[in-house]
């Protein structure tokens, strides 16, 4: 088993990664960072540059989250992925029989979530492991 | 608590097997986006070269072709960017390959205005707000909104289900022949206006008919009408059964567009003849509307509305590729920095989106203020712009491959005699055009700027736009002028050695 955290630099995902790192040290599971690189939008052969750019943004946050980890002494496993989020995170769910996956939200309202495609909205709907919901701190 | 040591990362690669035959299919069909263009130039070259306009649809599809074969090879060497402007910077070096960037995101930003503004009349039409539709105003109004609502789209990344574009697309084509069928049959049986009723004639399809500066202008449209076919050959990796599947659906794809093509113009030509689409050579906005009202009486509204879904998801497609240049651009240098701000919250270039719909929207305005025909003067100078960066990469696919001509006769004949020709073509046409163009008699609109035509004062502004911005940006940051040409074996050679993107310095590595 192990704990598959979606993580992108906002400001949910922060707080998801805390969390995420103390349920993986007080279970003694490993930690999987999942980034799905895929640009979104229909395909394109410009799409290629876009997707080189994600996956270095994602490679970045990742090494972030990465060093939080190792400073809590918490195995880790880094997948940068070409997928768009929500496939990434549930077919790593399945690869690493994730106990439960972890994405941050913004706290939208579930009308713009809906509209705006979020990540964590398509999870719930989707996924058939278990599924926690971290919204950013509130300010 | 255990160690942390097992860290592993998977390279992000293209999916293989994410597209299907239809989707190839309609990819082909929907990057030409077929009744738009029609709607958009049948007008104007039949005014331009009469009954001779099939020929001409004909003839510039062969360089089309020879082109793509160029894009088809490039692709395979050097998928990673696969953009005119990687391709051509690492054959040819960084200068020309800026202004090949440069033309294909000008092309696109050049465009998209008048997309919206065919999609906003068309809708009106087609919802019967015929009134609307004749108050500049009330259009050029919208056409801004549908360009801010377009963008919006694009930088918040939704994606329409691909199901119903795929729908969407395979309507627009239908309603294209169920036209072409009727305005043919009634033609044939001398039902078609007065004039028309013309009977369709093999010399039809002979391109030199009308000759000289008709042909040159003809063969120009021609080559806009064919803008974006190569996408359909470009796909292999993604599709399913990559060895024959885009294959095929390039073949069909292909062959549903000529036939579109061919027969909506023979049909339109037989029921109306020349003499009617001349005397409304000034409605060039509205013609095909008339066309279909004529021909399709109460049922017009199923081709206006084809036109206007074509014309709108095409703005948002165009809008998305030439953000995406931007961005290829900006991460090596050759432009800006901020254009390859990526949003964190919606993943998309969102900086590089909204200069283009900025610089298209002030475009649309100010060349509607200036030109009284400005859609054609505009796609006139487009296509100037996109025979400039397809001859561009068909030099680039032969000199990128050089070394590899001598393989086989095919490669000599695909990789390297094809492409040329094709490039040489469109070279002949880009001189003779602007030979032409130069006379303001020949312009589509007969007015003169700085005594030439409009069309090729907006062709050359802009490259000279492109010029000046090149050697300021040379002067402030000279990073991407730094890069090396390299050939196709060297590039495969260090892609397997692990260095990434051979001579060409990696942005971020």
């Amino acid at each position: 088993m192990s704990i598959v955290l979606g993580y992108d630099e906002s400001p949910g995902a922060r707080r998801a990664l805390g969390l995420a790192i103390d349920l993986a040290a007080k279970l003694d599971e490993e930690l999987v960072l999942v980034y799905g690189a895929a640009p979104p939008g229909v395909v394109g052969e410009e799409a290629g540059e876009h997707g080189k750019a994600l996956a270095e943004i994602g490679r970045t946050a990742l090494a972030h989250a990465v060093t939080a980890a190792d400073a809590a002494g918490v195995a880790t496993v880094v997948e940068v992925v070409a997928e768009k989020p929500v496939p990434a995170l549930l077919a790593a769910g399945d690869r690493h029989e994730a106990r439960v996956i972890v994405v941050g939200t913004y706290g939208e309202s579930p009308l713009r979530g809906a509209f705006l495609g979020s990540v964590a909205y398509k999870l719930l709907h989707l996924s058939t492991r278990p599924v926690l919901c971290v919204p950013a701190e509130p300010e | 608590m255990s160690t942390p040591t097992p860290r592993t990362e998977a390279q992000p690669q293209l999916k293989s097997g994410a597209i299907g035959f239809v989707d190839a299919l309609v990819i082909g069909l929907a990057s030409t986006s077929p009744a738009y263009s029609l709607a958009a130039v049948v007008g104007a070259v039949v005014a331009l070269v009469g009954v001779y306009a099939p020929g001409v649809f004909l003839a510039s599809f062969v360089p089309m072709l020879l082109i793509a074969s160029a894009f088809y090879y490039l692709n395979r060497a050097d998928q990673d960017c696969g953009t005119t402007f990687s391709w051509v910077t690492r054959a040819m070096g960084p200068w020309i390959g800026w202004l090949g960037g440069w033309a294909i995101a000008m092309t696109g930003v050049l465009v998209i205005g008048s997309l919206a503004d065919v999609g906003v009349r068309f809708g009106l039409l087609a919802l019967q707000l015929d009134s609307l539709a004749g108050n500049t105003f009330v259009v050029r109004t919208l056409t801004v909104l549908l360009i801010i609502a377009m963008t919006a789209v694009c930088v918040i990344g939704t994606e329409f289900s691909a199901k119903l574009q795929n729908g969407l697309i395979i309507a627009q084509v239908g309603a294209l022949l169920v036209f072409a069928g009727i305005a043919l049959v009634k033609g044939l049986s001398g039902d078609g206006v007065e004039g028309g009723g013309l009977t369709p004639s093999l010399s039809w399809l002979n391109p030199f008919g009308a000759g000289g500066a008709a042909l040159t202008g003809g063969l120009l449209l021609g080559v806009f009408i064919y803008w974006g076919w190569e996408s359909a050959v470009n796909l292999t990796e993604e599709t399913q059964d990559s060895e024959s599947t885009p294959g095929k659906a390039a073949i069909v794809s292909t062959v549903v567009l000529l036939v579109t093509y061919l027969g909506v113009t023979i049909a339109i030509l037989s029921y109306f003849g020349t003499a009617f689409l001349a005397d409304r050579s000034g409605e060039e906005e509205t013609i095909f509307a008339t066309l279909a009202t004529e021909v399709m009486g109460p049922w017009d509204w199923v081709l206006l509305a084809a036109v206007s879904t074509s014309a709108i998801a095409s703005t948002q497609t165009t809008i998305l590729p030439a953000s995406r240049t931007g961005l290829s651009m900006a991460r090596r240098h050759a432009m800006p920095s901020s254009l390859a701000r990526i949003s964190p919250r919606f993943r998309t270039p969102d900086v590089s989106t909204w200069t283009v719909a900025a610089i298209a929207i002030a475009w649309y305005l100010v060349v509607n203020l200036i030109s009284e025909n400005a859609l054609f003067d505009s796609l006139t100078a487009l296509s100037l712009l996109i025979a400039f960066y397809y001859s561009l990469t068909g030099i680039a696919c032969a000199v990128f491959h050089r070394r590899q001509l001598t393989r086989s006769v095919k490669d000599l004949l695909l990789i390297g005699v094809g492409p040329v020709i094709g490039s040489l073509l469109l070279i002949w046409l880009l001189v003779e055009s602007i030979g032409d163009l130069a006379d303001p008699a020949n312009s589509y609109s007969g007015v003169s700027w700085f005594g030439v035509g409009p069309p090729l004062v907006i062709g050359i502004g802009i490259f000279l736009v492109g010029v000046v911005f090149m050697f300021v940006w040379r002067v402030k940051d000279a990073r991407f002028w730094a890069e090396k040409t390299t050939t196709a074996e060297r590039l495969q050679a260090d892609i397997a050695a692990g260095r990434s993107a051979a001579a060409v310095e990696d942005p971020a590595p």
